[in-house]
């Protein structure tokens, strides 16, 4: 296991290293002057140098990398340009919510895709594994932003069961804040789900076709045992792949949900920095969101070697 | 056998058909099998593929893949018909009175799960034992009593830490879990090395003497049911032929079907041929010296070939004999360049390969495959397979390489107008000779064949010999004959080399290596071959306890 | 050596395979799906003849319903939702039409190249996970970010979202079918590298490419959908599926009907492009 750790966390750190880098190259990308950009319009001449020597545009871009890379890694993300405030703060006051959307829209796909999964699977009858089909082709059919609005228009505005968005604090009024998180989790929780289900039930119909199960079949063991026992760890590594996959498509859909529900994440922030021009604030969040990603997916081939004891003895 | 009891009737299988849905041709799978087993008695089922002898195993647990069913007969265990009961009461039949060995051992044992989980599966299946701890106990006693040395510490081991034969001892101790009344071993040494073969018979002998199991060996080889059983039906295309004891079937077969299986099943003690069919060469054309393969990083490197010597003459066939790992696919792609040694050197009509020899030589030594199937690429007609070594070596234009591709087809005793079809419309026989048809393409002098027939039913391997014989005599080619099975081995082969742990051990004229063979290694390998006189050891009335 | 000719002529193995996708599209499931993406892609291209408004032009009457004059009523600034539909249709079928086979073709190239050398195949790894580090949307945002939003970003972020999916498809297959025996055959056959490569391997591998790109597909429309959504998308007053839908989320409650048009047909498109991958990834499998 760890010199599985050891072997992919130098590809994984290169990856980093090529994506900080590319996220430090939006600033200069931008067509035209990026000081001027910056500095606006209406700024003076004034402004404009006060920006081109803060961000050292006069130096070689290598060193404006090295000192870039540094100042993230100390922490000091410089102020916002057009937001307000410290970048570290507005992302310090939306992580937690990104996070905790996240995470509820995880804990619901892994506890959604499981039983849809192994029911699309292995359903005797013919019309429950065509329902679980049906279910997760109509998940996957409709766009992300319409199934939240329709979420909030049946359980907010018809039945009146849930507010329509916002945000509670977990430690000051737990049960509120279930409301508010239960309708933009399960919102970005169902594609992931559905494809997961997809996976998963592939994955356990192909195990139900080898030839260990014929053996377990020989040696009397139950049904229910072989699909949850025999042929469900089987199938469980290269979901996990997917899963892993899916952490990146859930941060990524956070964006649009945060937006939905008004849900005061890291996602509502880096769409307001791209439209507003804030670009500390994007590059900041990109980049979090790639060593999130980054560490995610390390973290999966870790969790398909522990589950998977053929990569693990090699 | 005279003084044995009438013994009791556990299993009595009587017109069992099997039919698969979507059958064209409305022909059973199997079709009106039946035959009575007796507490602790032996059968052997034989027949070449599509003979219905799997199906009929299968069809006795009612696990038959999608599509089969019962559609006629009985199954009875014990006055029990099985063929109508539900699935829960199937449940409580398979493995603890039915159990069942399959034959492959790499994809029969679960990847993910411990050794200890899988017995504790078993064990646990019928509640019979309620304790783990005692489970666990008993996983041991059986992986103990099937010989896995230090079987408490290999609880914790998964599959690919076991060596395939170790594989097979862990399936038959799976099976034994639960003190079944009757035990199907569906070809449970096909995919296994000759020595591995033996011990894994011996082992189901011992079972069958030592707790009264009553042992169904099916085979497609009828010198492993000689080994193993006391009688045997013959099948074909879901009937039995014919049935008896093994040792009358053996000596005096009356169906004709028998006696061209038993005709085509090549003996041991039958005197090569190969010089019949040619008279090699003075001149070396191939020479191989101290060539070395290892392969990995250098700290853990397996060292595949370790100092191969030898030399193939024009004309001769050169049979090469080891188990799996000996090194003798390696040197077969070594000497058509497919990887690049790590040592050692290979002449070719003199000239050293790196020095102008592997030129010539990549056109002049070619290769056939062991499996028909994977060899071809299912996406081009099988003249287009043919004509590729030509397009490649820039042979003939369009129109002489559609003659030549002609030739070859007639060559091999193939329709010349198959050219046109993609290999899927062939048996696995015919793929073959199309495999043969392009090695032979860029007129080679030297034809390595890696295992050509070990894939194929007796009957059509013996018809491919043949071929591979004529074409010897009219072509005048060196073949390097690579293959475990030995009869096989001495009947082509002028000469023999021995192959063990990536060494030749031996090297000597065919008939003297296996009459008289000098290296211990080869010895064994003699004395692993199952033979068809052979009496089998459970018919053995010494009563040694 | 009698009877060794092979049987009645089978079909052959081209056929077959054609056949495999086409057995798999002609089930009820991918006519289904070929019906609804048909449909919409023929009505997006008779936008003109369906038909008179000009899809851009402002009306009196805003947020109608129904009515001969507009068969789906208007939208908040008194467009014909019918025309803006339809034009939508046409600019969301061109972009997802243009950048899937971009970043397919893309993505395969890098995959073969990928095929030729150890170090290659590490370089192009790593590229493919340095674009899989930005997930959808977050692609997106990096995109945008830079060129602003508009037309060519989404096209950008669609064939860059394809790129790292094709090409881990393809290379895999490669690396599965390179093992194969008939790959060996080749070889000892004196076959170069290349041609290997090209013609014997890569046919092999390139048939979980078909299934792909009806995902690609509809995974097309969803990214142009967001990027409308978060205003990141083709810029107004030009209709795009997703920008009509995002316009008309805000007046789900109190007109529906200016969402059900656009809704439906977005939904109609997805599903049809799933269903057709679903097919052929059933007719591929059998």
């Amino acid at each position: 296991m760890r010199s599985l750790l050891l072997k992919r966390l130098p590809s994984g750190l290169l990856v980093l290293l090529l994506a900080s880098f590319l996220v430090f190259l939006i600033l200069r990308l931008i067509p035209g002057d990026p000081a001027t950009t910056l500095a606006g319009p209406d700024a003076g001449p004034q402004a404009v140098a006060a920006i081109r020597s803060r961000l050292g545009l006069d130096e070689p871009l290598l060193t404006q990398y090295l000192r870039w890379l540094g100042d993230l890694l100390t922490g000091d993300l410089g102020p916002s340009y057009s937001i307000g405030g410290q970048v570290s703060e507005l992302i310090g006051d939306g992580i937690g919510a990104t996070v905790q959307l996240t995470a509820a829209a995880l804990l619901l796909v892994v506890l959604l895709a499981l039983p849809l999964g192994v029911l699309g699977a292995t359903a005797e009858r013919r019309t429950v594994a065509a329902a679980v089909r049906a279910f997760t082709t109509a998940v996957l059919a409709v766009p992300p932003f319409v199934t939240g609005v329709l979420l909030v228009l049946l359980f907010a505005v018809t039945l009146g069961l849930l507010p329509a968005g916002g945000h509670e604090s977990l430690l000051d009024a737990p049960d509120l804040a279930l409301q508010y998180l239960l309708l933009p989790a399960v919102c970005l929780a169902l594609p992931s789900a559905a494809v997961l289900a997809r996976y998963l039930g592939d994955g356990i119909q192909r195990a139900l076709a080898e030839d260990y199960v014929r053996t377990a079949t020989a040696v009397g063991v139950s049904r229910r045992r072989i699909v949850w026992r025999h042929a469900l760890p089987n199938a469980l590594p290269s979901a996990v792949t997917v899963l892993g996959l899916q952490i990146g498509h859930l941060v990524a859909g956070a964006v649009l949900v945060e937006r939905i529900f008004a849900w005061p994440g890291l996602g509502q922030l880096v769409e307001q920095g791209v439209l507003r021009r804030d670009y500390p604030v994007v590059q900041a969040v990109l980049l979090l969101v790639v060593a999130g990603y980054v560490a995610v997916q390390l973290l999966t081939d870790l969790v398909y070697a522990w589950l998977d004891p053929r990569i693990r003895w090699e | 056998m005279t003084a044995s009891p009438p013994r009791r009737t556990v299993l009595r299988v009587t017109d069992l058909t099997v039919t698969f849905d979507g059958a064209t041709d409305g022909t059973s799978a199997v079709d009106g099998v039946g035959f009575e087993l007796a507490a602790g008695d032996t059968l052997g089922l034989v027949g070449e593929s599509g003979s219905g002898k799997s199906t009929t195993a299968l069809a006795l647990l009612h696990m038959l893949p999608a599509g089969g069913r019962i559609t006629a007969g009985t199954v009875e265990l014990a006055g029990q018909d099985l063929a109508t009961l539900p699935e829960s009461a199937l449940r409580a039949v398979r493995g603890r009175r039915i159990a069942m060995v399959f034959q492959d051992p790499m994809s029969s044992l679960n990847p993910v799960l411990t050794i200890g989980r899988q017995l504790d599966e078993a064990l646990r299946a019928h509640g019979t034992r309620p304790d783990k701890r005692e489970r666990a106990a008993r996983a041991v006693e059986l992986l103990d009593l099937v010989g896995i040395p230090d079987a408490a510490d290999r609880l914790r081991d998964h599959p690919h830490q076991f060596s395939g034969g170790q594989r097979q001892h862990v399936m038959i101790a799976l099976a034994l879990a639960n003190d079944a009344e009757v035990l199907v071993a569906d070809e449970p040494t096909t995919a296994l090395d000759p020595t591995v073969q033996r011990q894994i018979l011996r082992l189901l002998t011992r079972i069958n003497r030592e707790t009264g199991t009553a042992l169904v060996v099916i085979s497609h080889d009828l010198g492993v049911i000689a080994q193993t059983c006391r009688r045997l039906l013959v099948m074909r295309d879901g009937r039995v032929v014919e049935s008896g004891g093994t040792a009358d079937v053996l000596a005096e077969p009356r169906h004709p079907y028998t006696k061209q299986l038993l005709a085509a099943v090549p003996r041991l003690e039958a005197p090569s041929e190969a010089a019949a069919n040619s008279v090699p060469g003075p001149e070396p054309l191939l020479t191989v010296t101290g060539l070395r393969k290892t392969y990995g990083s250098r700290r853990r490197a397996v060292t595949a070939l370790d100092g191969v010597d030898l030399v193939l003459h024009p004309g001769e066939t050169l049979g090469l004999v080891g188990e799996s790992g000996s090194g003798k696919s390696t040197l077969a792609r070594a000497l058509v360049q497919a990887h690049a040694p790590s040592g050692g050197g290979i002449r070719f009509r003199g000239e050293e390969f790196g020095h102008g020899g592997e030129r010539a030589a990549r056109r002049e030594v070619q290769l056939v495959f062991q499996d028909p199937y994977s060899s071809l690429n299912p996406r081009m007609t099988v003249g287009r397979i043919i004509a590729e070594p030509l397009i490649a070596h820039r042979l003939g234009d369009r129109p002489a390489r559609a003659r030549r591709v002609a030739e070859l087809l007639e060559q091999v005793g193939l329709d010349p107008d198959s050219a046109d079809r993609y290999p899927r419309a062939f048996s696995g026989g015919q793929r073959q000779r199309i495999g043969i048809a392009r090695a032979l393409a860029p007129e080679p002098s030297v034809l390595i064949c890696d295992e050509p027939v070990s894939a194929l039913d007796v009957s059509v391997q013996a018809q491919v010999l043949d071929l591979l014989a004529r074409l010897q005599r009219e072509l005048g080619l060196a073949l390097l004959f690579i293959a475990h099975d030995l009869a096989v081995v001495r009947q082509v082969s002028h000469r023999i080399a021995v192959m063990h742990r990536g060494r030749i051990v031996e090297t000597g004229p065919a008939d003297r290596v296996v009459t008289a063979p000098e290296h211990p290694y080869t010895a064994e390998l003699l004395a692993a071959v199952p033979r068809l006189d052979a009496r089998p050891a459970a018919l053995s009335t010494r009563s040694t306890a | 050596m009698t009877a060794l000719t092979a049987p009645a002529p089978a079909r052959s193995a081209r056929a077959a395979v054609r056949n495999r996708h086409l057995a798999g599209l002609l089930t009820a499931r991918g006519l289904t799906g070929l019906a609804l993406v048909g449909t919409i892609a023929l009505a997006g291209l008779l936008a003109p003849l369906l038909t008179g408004h000009d899809p851009d032009a402002q009306g009196p009457l805003a947020l109608a319903g129904p009515s001969a004059e507009h068969p789906l009523g208007t939208d908040d600034l008194g467009r014909d939702l019918l025309s803006r539909v339809l034009h939508g249709i046409t600019t969301d079928l061109a972009l997802t039409f243009g950048a899937v086979p971009v970043g397919a073709l893309t993505g395969c190239s890098l995959a073969l190249l990928a095929a030729t050398h150890r170090w290659a195949d590490t370089a192009v790894q790593r590229a493919f996970d340095l674009v899989l580090a930005f997930p959808g949307l977050i692609l997106a945002l990096a995109v945008t970010a830079v060129l602003g939003p508009g037309r060519w970003p989404v096209f950008i972020v669609i064939a860059l979202a394809e790129i790292p999916l094709f090409g881990r498809q393809l290379r895999s297959g490669i690396l599965v079918q390179r093992e194969r025996e008939y790959a060996l055959a080749a070889r000892v056959g004196g076959a170069s590298r290349a041609r290997v490569l090209l013609r014997h391997v890569l046919p092999n591998a390139v048939d979980p490419l078909v299934v792909q790109t009806a995902v690609a597909l509809s995974v097309g429309v969803f990214i142009e959908g967001a990027m409308s959504f978060l205003g990141l998308g083709v810029r107004p007053p030009e209709p795009t599926l997703g920008s009509i839908l995002s316009q008309s989320v805000g007046y789900l409650a109190t007109h529906p009907t200016f969402a059900a048009a656009p809704l439906a047909v977005t939904t109609a498109l997805v599903l049809g492009f799933t269903l057709i991958a679903e097919a052929l990834n059933r007719g591929i499998r059998r």
